[in-house]
């Protein structure tokens, strides 16, 4: 129906409660978990017999005949976004598995997370404005409900009601966008708006639409006037959905500003770009600046990610192939990076029971092989050299020198310096000698979740002395998007 | 038919839903201005599909259908949300709840 890993991925999100309902009490959790993971690793799969379709037809529609045809378009951009969506959910339903066990009602727990993961593969294969939509909703309501999972206090309770709010009206924005666009071209389909407008002049109502849509997935994305969602629900989710959310959902809103602007707004792509630009420098700034205030690590991670959003939404800006290949591939990096750190900084609250920074002090000795991992995950989002984050972060500077934007690269460089300030006192805090005998008595976690978090950093080693294989991809991402303009623009 | 009648409206609707966001305490208020916004967007679909001369466009109408749903939904889990809330500070006004800071 649409396409089989999305297909797979729905049956698996309506059947997992099913095993959860049919199993033990016992053994409920556990069995659920292992259920939504092997799910994930069939759809993953699935999305590797998929990448063989589209790499030799470039675009793969369904349906493919009939009077609404491409509802759903899956170009290669779409394959490795899901990829990544559910390559960053594989690794958290399985550190779900341990982080989870205390919890009851877990199988509705992977429910959501397949349900959102769904959602994501969704949005990112949609062919029309309205497809992507819904499938925005059902990524958002699910994403509401894991934000309030963890219901020991109110924090996330309140978290979940701010973020629903604010994402509900960003939503409710983006539609009155769509409707301006459908009005003024009567299709939403992608190609047909790159079509309609590519060619016409920009009117102030084409404005007004992009603005409304800016605003919206603004919200998303966590651009700076509209962030403050954002480290409450990141920092008040469960671990692993904090690693979800701040590594792949984010980004979600990245992309559909992506996928918007490249097809309805090739007439007024320049002042936007401009607007996103300026939007992105006071996203870096503000991204970098408010983590050295904070005591509470997660707090501080869910900060990070906004200086990270800065970071793409500079590549996104200049719009030229290798500024966004430089985007796109630190969204595939930022997930990496960030997923290990939130997933490192849930071990060590699981183990020790506190959020707060101070109280840490020592933990490397006690939980050797989390430290390790947590160190090279900030070490990488510092952007240091032989670890993935460079290498994109590298690729952005390098765009913004050659398209005559110096001073946006020199901004992105002094914020990358901004940034060490605050990951390098993590590390450092980490090392210090224990001080409470809490920390004397923590060990290691269980192996279900060290082996996620082992994983993903020798990941962000490899693609760090090794980014050939990823840096093809994202430039054949980039120049599908890009091909779409110059078609239109002939 | 000229939309542009129905466009202010849309726009004054729009704009009630942000003041109701902005400025109320209520986190049922809250929720009624979320989907004010929502309304605005739906209405917006409906009027704007007239464009060709005696012909409704069903793509709009089946967009708002499916819409209506998705905002239902979202109530749905505001208002859950909203009982969470309650049964733990006794109280629906969102400036009380200042367990956060930002």
């Amino acid at each position: 129906m649409f396409t089989l890993p999305l297909d797979l991925l729905l049956i698996f999100t309506l059947s997992t409660p099913i095993v959860g309902w049919a199993t033990s009490r016992y053994r409920k959790g556990t069995l659920s978990g292992a259920y939504a993971a092997a799910g994930l690793a069939v759809v993953g799969a699935a999305l590797y017999s998929l990448y063989f379709d589209v790499s030799q037809a470039a675009v793969f529609s369904v349906p493919i005949f009939g009077a609404y045809t491409a509802f759903l378009r899956v170009d290669m951009l779409g394959v490795v976004m899901a990829s990544i969506f559910v390559g960053v959910g594989f690794a958290a339903a399985i550190y779900s598995i341990g982080y989870m066990e205390k919890e009851t009602d877990v199988p509705l727990y992977f429910t959501l997370l397949l349900a959102m993961i769904g959602g994501m593969v969704g949005v990112v294969f949609a062919g029309d404005l309205f497809t992507l939509c819904v499938f925005w909703e059902l990524m958002c309501i699910s994403s509401y409900v894991l934000v309030a999972f963890s219901r020991e206090g109110g924090e996330s309770v309140e978290a979940a009601f701010k973020y629903l709010i604010m994402s509900g009206a960003g939503s409710a924005t983006v539609l009155l966008g769509i409707s301006l666009l459908y009005g003024m071209s009567g299709t939403l389909n992608f190609q047909g708006l790159a079509q309609a407008f590519g060619q016409a002049p920009a009117s102030p109502w084409l404005l007004l639409a992009s603005l409304f849509i800016l605003a919206g997935f603004g919200v998303k994305a966590a651009i700076v006037p509209l962030h403050t969602w954002l480290p409450d629900a990141h920092s008040a989710a469960p671990s692993p959905i904090s690693a979800m959310l701040s590594g792949v959902v984010i980004e979600v809103g990245v992309f559909a500003l992506c996928r918007t602007c490249f097809s309805a707004f090739i007439p007024v792509e320049s002042q936007w770009l401009y607007l996103l630009m300026a939007l992105s420098v006071a996203t870096m700034f503000v991204g970098n600046l408010l983590p050295l205030v904070q005591s509470d690590l997660k707090r501080l991670l869910a900060y990070s990610s906004i200086g990270h959003v800065g970071y793409m939404l500079v590549g996104l800006s200049i719009g030229t192939q290798l500024a966004l290949t430089g985007t796109f591939l630190h969204i595939f990096n930022h997930a990496l990076m960030k997923g290990v750190a939130f997933l490192c900084a849930g071990a060590i609250i699981y183990r020790l029971g506190t959020r707060q920074m101070d109280e840490m002090a020592g933990i490397a000795r006690r939980m050797p092989v989390t430290a390790v991992a947590f160190s090279v995950s900030l070490l990488a989002l510092l952007g240091l050299p032989p670890l993935n984050g460079f290498i994109s972060e590298l690729t952005i500077v390098t765009a913004a020198f050659q398209s005559g934007l110096a001073w946006l690269g020199i901004l992105v460089i002094v914020n990358s310096v901004l940034s060490s300030a605050f990951y390098l006192r993590v590390i450092g805090v980490m090392l210090q000698p224990a001080k409470s005998d809490r920390v004397k008595s923590v060990r290691e976690v269980p192996l279900t979740m060290l082996l996620p978090i082992v994983a993903m950093v020798s990941m962000i080693v490899i693609f760090g002395l090794w980014p050939d294989p990823v840096m093809r991809l994202m430039q054949e991402s980039a120049a599908g998007v890009l091909s779409v303009v110059s078609q239109v623009m002939g | 038919m000229d939309p542009s009648y129905y466009l202010v409206f849309i726009f004054a609707l729009w704009g009630i839903g942000l003041y109701c966001l902005v400025t109320k305490r209520n986190m049922i208020r809250l929720i009624f201005g979320m989907e004010i916004l929502i309304n605005a967007a739906n209405l917006s679909f409906i009027s704007l599909a007239t464009g060709l001369e005696g012909f409704v466009d069903p793509l709009a109408h089946s967009i708002v259908v499916v819409s209506i749903g998705l905002s239902g939904a979202v109530s749905a889990v505001a208002i859950t949300l909203v009982v969470y809330a309650y049964r733990h500070y006794g109280t629906l006004d969102v400036r009380e709840l200042k367990r956060l800071r930002g």
